[in-house]
């Protein structure tokens, strides 16, 4: 295989993008397309221009952003905060593992948007129910995660805690957590990835702002145009994210794949 | 007499397999005195990691008592540090936050903290490493970093299991000899599982020589090789050359004995 090297590999995938958006505009100043099926890249800038002055149906453009960001990054970053521990304890205790495995492996393979008429009965169609949606999709998928990477602590580095005077609890944040790192964090963007794909579920929710709902609302209007740019934004943030995790790990689990 | 700082008492370890038992260790039965440095020899298979766990309190014996300073053993504890074959460091710490970790865990002082760690350094070499992390130094300044780290807790015993196993043979030179000053300097009891019969001659006071099937213990015996040894100093020497050989000799009928107990 040859190497290349990271500046290298990043101008090669800037002139692939470069060059995909030029045969799309061409295809389009051709009209080998219909442009109500598949507006050209200027038209889409057009458009971003307008919904930054007009926003989208009574909401300003900025507000759907907002409120979609702010709905998955709350839910999250709760998911993080009890599925990592929660899994942590799974992947060291097989009683608690036994107890509550049959459950996660159940809910996991379920798309969630199996769960609307659930949720929507159970919580109304107020936030509980979206913030509910991104919850369980990123929350199940981190304590899969947590638990395999727990798992995966060497013994050793137990027993030498151990003869240090450690107890249960302090190996656990002391030894496993820190230790499981790489992993969480690799955990992280996949489980963020797949609550990031759930959004679009949460907001079919009785939405009336968020990226989702826009891009929904979009497409019964065919507003391709907008829809096209709702993809877009979805794509873009959750490349940003999935970048902001990576650097993340570099920063907190620099031994990531060194040790 | 005086009591001996660590006593095993007709111990045995039967490992449960499925069905299948298999006697690790059989009828151990060791004293051994405060300030010792003791070598368990013996081929791969033969139990002298075993009876470092039971004393570290990993394992349990099947039957028999294990005591260290009159204290019997049940579970792992401050008072008996443990290096292994491989380093178990803690690569999101530095070298000297490795070091420090036990001292910070059993809540010393921070003076105390910083002058043990100091000392530690300079005693392992590794001064100018302090800051570094564990995945940029190289495997035989991990076991230095896991020789400090033992040392700083000032253990009862010291239990090595292979330490320097895994490294090649310059740094292993090196190596046995920062660990003998480091015990000239403390006279910790030192329990040191090898199957190289040079290392267990360089190192020791006392060897037991181990066998297998099950494991028990051949023969025990006394080095008397004056300190400061090195290994070229005592190559040449009447007492290696024949302490050596009665090893061999005994380790040949062993393997003769395997051979039958194999087919």
């Amino acid at each position: 295989m040859i190497q290349l090297n990271p500046f290298k590999v990043k101008v090669i995938s800037t002139l692939s993008l470069i060059t995909f958006v030029i045969i799309w505009q061409l295809v389009c100043t051709f009209k080998l397309v219909s442009p109500i099926l598949l507006p050209s890249p200027l038209q889409i800038l057009d458009t971003v221009l307008d919904l930054f002055k007009n926003g989208y149906r009574d909401a300003p453009f900025y507000q759907h952003i907002l409120v979609s960001t702010a709905r998955a990054f709350f839910a999250f970053f709760v998911a993080i905060l009890i599925g990592v521990p929660l899994g942590l304890l799974m992947g060291r205790s097989p009683v608690f593992n036994a107890i509550l495995d049959p459950f996660v492996q159940f809910l996991r393979p379920i798309p969630k948007i199996a769960l609307i008429p659930l949720v929507v009965v159970w919580l109304g169609i107020g936030e509980e129910s979206k913030f509910f949606l991104i919850f369980i999709a990123t929350f199940l998928s981190v304590i899969v995660g947590a638990t395999a990477a727990s798992q995966n602590v060497p013994y050793g580095l137990i027993q030498a805690a151990q003869t240090m005077g450690l107890g249960k609890t302090a190996i656990l944040f002391r030894v496993i957590l820190p230790s499981s790192l790489p992993e969480i964090f690799t955990t992280i963007r996949l489980s963020i990835g797949i609550g990031w794909t759930s959004l679009i579920a949460a907001e079919m929710v009785a939405a009336t702002s968020g990226l989702g709902w826009m891009i929904i609302n979009a497409g019964s209007y065919l507003r391709t145009d907008v829809v096209i740019v709702g993809i877009i934004l979805l794509g873009t943030i959750g490349f940003i994210l999935d970048w902001l995790i990576v650097k993340a790990q570099q920063k907190w689990a620099p031994w990531t794949g060194k040790a | 007499m005086t009591q001996p700082f660590i006593e095993l008492n007709n111990v045995q370890k039967i490992f449960k397999q499925n069905k299948t038992e298999n006697t690790v260790l059989q009828d151990i039965n060791l004293k051994i005195p405060e300030g010792q440095f003791v070598c368990l020899l013996g081929p791969s298979g033969c139990g002298k990691s075993t009876i470092l766990n039971l004393l570290a309190g990993f394992e349990k014996p099947t039957l028999g008592d294990i005591y260290v300073d009159g204290q019997p053993i049940s579970a792992p504890g401050i008072d008996r540090a443990v290096v292994f074959q491989q380093a178990q460091l803690f690569p999101w710490l530095t070298v000297k936050e490795n070091i420090q970790f036990p001292l910070k865990q059993s809540k010393a002082e921070s003076k105390y903290i910083t002058e043990q760690t100091e000392y530690y350094l300079e005693k392992t070499g590794l001064k100018k490493f302090e800051n570094h992390r564990i995945w940029q130094i190289s495997g035989g300044m991990k076991q230095r970093v896991a020789l400090a780290r033992a040392w700083v807790m000032k253990p009862k015993i010291l239990l090595m299991d292979e330490p320097f196993g895994a490294l090649d043979a310059q740094t292993r030179i090196l190596m046995q000899e920062t660990l003998t000053q480091l015990w000239q300097d403390n006279k910790t009891t030192v329990l040191f599982v090898t199957h190289d019969i040079d290392e267990s001659l360089l190192l020791a006071d006392r060897i037991i020589l181990m066998a297998g099937h099950p494991g028990r213990i051949a023969e025990d015996i006394q080095v008397n090789l004056r300190r400061a040894r090195t290994i070229e100093n005592i190559a040449p020497q009447q007492e290696f050359i024949e302490t050596k050989k009665h090893i061999l000799e005994i380790m040949r009928k062993e393997v003769s004995r395997m051979i039958d107990y194999i087919h």
